[in-house]
């Protein structure tokens, strides 16, 4: 039933920022949701839209990109193509019939643990709102 | 084959007591792709690590999985155990069950579901890592400092030493002046003595090509003469220009006799200066912060050298009142307060200003000014010189251009990065000292010169082969359509264009691996070698469980 | 290379591991050299990891360091050598013989995890010098969350051991078998080629009101203090409050406060007091925000862009020819000025003076034990044109030790430092 929901979220983050910043959540003990699984990434720019459209289609409910702030990217200019990637990639959402509210992007720097444990809780109950992914369980979708 | 070996690490009761680690271990033995899962209570102890280090060994594993604290904490640490026992250290992976679920999930159940994800899409994921081997290329220990100003000549001092070979460029008609950044006559004439020294004066870069470690400086000797000089590294110290106060009508420079400049006093000899007036002179103004509105930065030496002057003035004609007009009083130095004083005892005055014009004024000049209570007021004087600010140099676009370096707003280079590498630059091996970065004094162009020094001297050491770092991307050739998408993505300028083979190639020198072009590549050509497509998406299908 | 080289000729001693004693550490360990990198205090990182961000770009200063400080530990050529500083010097350039003197930690860095699980249950509580006593810690303590190495500490002269109680609480609540009673101060001597002072600077007192921080001017603050009520890890998590735990509706910045009394400009007080206006609009809705100016000194290409677009957030600016004077007033600060000729006051809930950067604690002692000289103000004096030597051969100087810079020069600096190691010791 809906509220027996727990949705399935993807987490991709950066090596230098949002992973450090997900580290310190954990030192301080603060709750993350465990519906949040992370992937870590060199970098934010790493991430290619095409790899989430897959994503999307095995049934993933929500994906959060986090990396570091416009710069102040490790890489220099990496958030920056990042930012550019998904939010075209946002335009192509509902041509899956997908609400491009499922997808996030955020940035949090290596001394933000409060703030990634704000902002993963936050997107998770924000995703629980808008229930299952519409795309999963299509039969004909591995 | 003897498969993935699973450890997990129970961090004493900080992994153990949040995550049933019992039924993690039993699922993953289900699924049936590990050979085996052991547990141990603290791995990163000394203990830890020769446990896991014979039983590695023992059971032969090709690739490992360690459910552990962070990869942050540890992951050198059991790379290095791996290697120990001749196991590539790539084919590790480390999955981060204590500060990212352990200690940020207070429900066991719902802690022990995200480590069994976790885990799972470790074990997927390691089956595609390659055991990526570390390669060393030949280095050229040499270095190429291009200007022959302070900055060059001291950096071209420090860095010249056994086992290298350092070559001075002292660059024509690309824009730099003699002036007040010339180096010390003496200093020119020891570096010229050095065996391990080559000066060229008066010479024209054409080109630079190459990259860290091996770079090729065209360049066209005063004699007309075309040559290539091999380096390793490059030094920029191509120096800025005075900002030029002409065409501001409001400092009558160029316009009324009896303004000149500081720079074109700077050196000169006991005695007058000459002043820009036949009159007699009996009073001069010396005008601060001359440019520093227009260009929008304060250049910090300015104050100082017009003081300087002042100074010398006043000490060849005690008689002539000297007064300084100023916004600011910019005295960063710890001696420079003092010297301030000293000028004020001297007999100079100080005035402060918002606004300042210089006007004719009968047969003379005026200086009118509006002060800091927003009065205004005028000084009448023989003559006026003015303290300008420094601007930068037009040989910097072209020097950019040739080793795809950054321009700030302003022209001057770009740092790597402000704090934590100024004299470094995007491009691996180049470094800029000195004003063509930016206003510099010659205490920040002593310690720039010496910082340039400690870079290249700690890097390119003679001798030694340079060990290229491992995580680095590739293009794979066959599925390469050229499109060049990956090169725009690089800001390190380290992946190019191949025009005779139509495709992209990662230069390993200069990749910092962050894998931008691998996802810039719409063919997947282009792959970070750590984080390969495939390897990402094992991870992203175990993760949604 | 044939010739046979004398003993530690190539090793380096680094002292102080704040940002100049860590980039020239590395820059030398990436030479190859063997350096030992010392510190007094329990953890590393100097005054670096007290800021919250750094000029110019406002970006977070632990997570600017934090891959620095990595290599450091991980760095199999650096040698990170804590609660140590140095006894004795002997020898001379190229072959140094140094004395450290190890204090003892009681907490075995091997064993230890960082879970904390030892700091709730000691009895001792105490001011924090790290956040400027504005909070309490333990004997056994950290000096703030994220500081590396992530081990405690017990100061053994607050702890109850030694006052002859047998309290064995922390080591009772250790898991992991970290802590050691037994443990004691050590003596070690090492054998170096040169040696790189790195001592950084004291943030000093002059021309703060001697009561500032306690009674009537318990809001008047110095500039450790303001930093530390940004900082997201410290006393109110970022949140900055007054003593009485108000938000300020109005903070005053004071410039130049010390300059007059110490006889020179501290350099960088300018962009942090920029800064600080900047933590201001960001915390503290509808704030009002002055600064008190003397003389705006923003050399270089970075610093009055950075100025001019604070001041245009709104702050009030006052240009006055002498720091005013600041008085306690109620729960606030009064500021006296004389601005366009006219004695001016304003009453504010909050004020931060400019502090001063001073030579460090115990740098005369330690000039002395090197045979280097200092200034007339007490910095280590530099070799004329070799701006990162010393008076003495075979050692180096980078960082605040020399005077004021601001961070991107204290990093050129430790570089300039590292390559006149190179170059005397052979490279």
């Amino acid at each position: 039933m809906a509220d027996e929901f727990e949705p399935s979220v993807i987490g991709f983050l950066c090596n230098w920022c949002s992973y450090a910043a997900a580290d310190q959540a954990g030192s301080s003990k603060l709750e993350v949701p465990a519906t949040l699984t992370t992937v870590r990434v060199m970098c934010s720019s790493r991430v290619n839209p095409v790899q989430l459209v897959g994503a999307w289609l095995r049934g993933a409910d929500g994906v959060l990109v986090a990396g570091c702030h416009p710069g102040d990217c490790h890489y220099q200019t990496g958030n920056f193509f990042a930012r550019r990637r998904f939010a075209l990639m946002r335009r192509i959402m509902d041509t899956l019939r997908l609400d491009p509210e499922r997808f996030r992007l955020s940035w949090i720097s290596a001394s933000e643990g409060k703030r990634y444990a704000e902002v993963t809780s936050e997107f998770s109950r924000h995703i629980t709102g808008l229930g299952p992914n519409p795309l999963r369980n299509r039969p004909f979708i591995e | 084959m003897p498969g993935i070996g699973l450890y997990l690490c129970e961090c004493g009761p900080n992994i153990a007591d949040s995550i049933d680690l019992d039924l993690v271990a039993a699922e993953v033995e289900k699924d049936g792709k590990v050979a085996r899962v052991e547990r141990f209570k603290l791995l990163c102890s000394e203990d830890g690590k020769k446990f896991l280090a014979e039983s590695i060994k023992e059971h032969g594993y090709g690739h490992v999985v360690v459910a552990a604290c962070s990869p942050k904490q540890h992951q050198t640490t059991f790379e290095e155990v791996a290697a120990g026992v001749g196991l590539n250290p790539h084919m590790i992976q480390m999955v981060n069950i204590r500060e990212q679920c352990a200690w940020m999930t207070p429900d066991k159940e719902e802690a022990t579901g995200k480590a069994l994800r976790l885990v799972r899409a470790a074990v997927s994921r390691v089956r595609y890592h390659r055991a990526l081997e570390q390669k060393e290329i030949e280095c050229n220990p040499d270095v190429v400092v291009i200007g022959g100003g302070t900055a060059g000549v001291e950096a071209a001092r420090r860095i010249a030493h056994e086992g290298r070979k350092v070559h001075l460029l002292g660059v024509a008609g690309l824009g730099s002046e003699p002036g007040a950044d010339d180096a010390p006559a003496e200093r020119v004439e020891e570096l010229k003595q050095d065996p391990l020294a080559e000066v060229h004066e008066g010479c024209t870069v054409q080109d630079l090509l190459g990259f860290f470690g091996s770079f090729i400086a065209r360049v066209k000797t005063r004699e007309e003469e075309e040559i290539e000089i091999r380096a390793g590294s490059v030094v920029l110290a191509t120096g800025a220009k005075p900002f030029d106060p002409a065409g501001f009508p409001g400092y009558g420079y160029g316009m009324l006799a009896g303004v000149t400049t500081v720079g074109e006093h700077a050196r000169a000899e006991d005695g007058a200066p000459a002043l820009g007036t036949d009159r007699p002179v009996k009073s001069v103004a010396v005008i601060h912060c001359v440019g520093r509105e227009k260009l929008g930065y304060c250049s910090g030496t300015c104050c100082m050298e017009a003081m300087g002057f002042a100074r010398r003035l006043k000490q060849s004609s005690p008689e002539t009142e000297v007064t300084e007009f100023f916004r600011d009083l910019c005295l960063p130095g710890i001696g420079d307060d003092g010297f301030h004083r000293e000028t004020e005892e001297l007999g100079v005055h100080f005035v402060r200003f918002r606004d300042v014009e210089v006007a004719q004024d009968g047969d003379g000049l005026a200086v009118r000014y509006q002060a800091e209570d927003g009065s205004s007021d005028s000084l009448a004087v023989d003559a006026v010189v003015l303290a300008v600010g420094v601007k930068a140099g037009p040989s910097n676009a072209d020097f950019a251009g040739m080793l795809n370096l950054g321009l700030d707003e302003h022209g001057f280079f770009q740092s790597e990065h402000p704090v934590l590498n100024p004299v470094g630059t995007v491009t691996e091996g180049v470094f800029t000292i000195g004003s063509c970065r930016g206003p510099a004094s010659t205490s920040d162009v002593l310690i720039q010169a010496g910082a340039a020094a400690g870079k290249v001297l700690s890097a390119l050491v003679p001798g030694r082969r340079m060990k290229l770092e491992t995580r680095t991307s590739e293009v794979a050739d066959k599925l390469c359509t050229g499109c060049g998408l990956c090169v725009a993505a690089c800001a390190y300028g380290a992946v190019t264009r191949d025009d005779a083979r139509r495709v992209a190639v990662v230069n390993e020198v200069l990749c910092r691996g962050c894998g931008n072009c691998a996802a810039a590549c719409p063919s997947g050509a282009a792959q970070h070698r750590q984080f390969t497509a495939r390897q990402l998406d094992q991870e992203v299908t175990q993760v949604l469980g | 290379m044939g010739e046979q080289q004398p003993a530690g000729r190539s090793d380096v001693l680094v002292i102080g591991a704040g940002l100049a004693g860590v980039e020239a550490s590395l820059t030398l360990a990436n030479a190859g050299r063997k350096v030992y990198l010392v510190e007094r205090q329990p953890h590393f990182g100097g005054n670096v990891i007290k800021s919250e961000e750094v000029f110019p770009n406002m970006e977070c200063a632990t997570c600017m360091i934090a891959p620095k400080q990595s290599d450091v530990i991980e760095n199999r050529n650096v040698e990170l050598l804590t609660l140590t500083d140095v006894k004795e010097v002997r020898g001379e350039a190229g072959a140094f013989e140094v004395t450290l003197r190890r204090s003892a930690r009681y907490v075995s860095l091997e064993n230890c995890i960082g879970c904390g699980a030892c700091f709730e249950p000691c009895p001792v509580s105490t001011g924090n010098g790290f956040e400027e006593g504005m909070s309490q810690r333990k004997a056994i303590y950290v000096a703030s969350a994220g500081v590396l190495p992530n081990a405690p500490a017990i100061a053994m002269g607050e702890c109850l051991r030694s006052k002859g109680d047998d309290c064995t609480a922390c080591r009772d609540a250790c898991m992991f078998d970290a802590i050691d009673y037994e443990d004691k101060d050590e003596e070690l001597t090492i054998e170096v080629g040169a040696i790189v002072v790195a001592t950084g600077y004291r943030l000093g007192d002059a021309g703060l009101p001697e009561e500032h921080g306690k009674g009537e001017l318990k809001n008047m603050l110095g500039a450790f203090e303001f930093e530390r009520l940004r900082a997201s890890n410290g006393p109110t998590e970022g949140e900055i409050r007054t003593r009485d735990g108000e938000a300020p509706k109005s903070v005053a910045f004071i410039h130049c406060a010390g300059r007059e009394e110490l006889g020179y400009c501290s350099q960088v007080c300018c962009r942090y007091l920029a800064k600080f206006a900047r933590y201001a609009f960001d915390k503290l809705d509808g704030v009002e925000v002055y600064e008190f100016v003397r003389e705006e000194s923003v050399p270089g290409k970075e610093a009055q862009r950075f100025v001019e677009a604070t001041l245009k957030k709104g702050v009030k600016l006052v240009r006055t020819a002498a720091p005013p004077k600041v008085s306690g007033n109620g729960a606030g600060v009064k500021v006296e000025y004389r601005a366009n000729g006219k004695s001016e006051s304003v009453n504010v809930d909050m004020a931060v003076l400019a502090s001063t950067i001073e030579p460090a604690e115990g740098a005369a002692d330690l000039a002395g034990l090197l045979g280097i000289e200092t200034d007339r103000f007490g910095f280590f004096r530099t070799d004329g044109t070799e701006p990162a030597s010393a008076t003495r051969a075979g050692v180096f100087i980078a960082g605040c030790g020399t005077g004021p810079k601001d961070m991107p020069t204290v990093v050129l600096q430790a570089q300039a430092a590292a390559a006149g190691v190179l170059k005397l010791t052979g490279n």
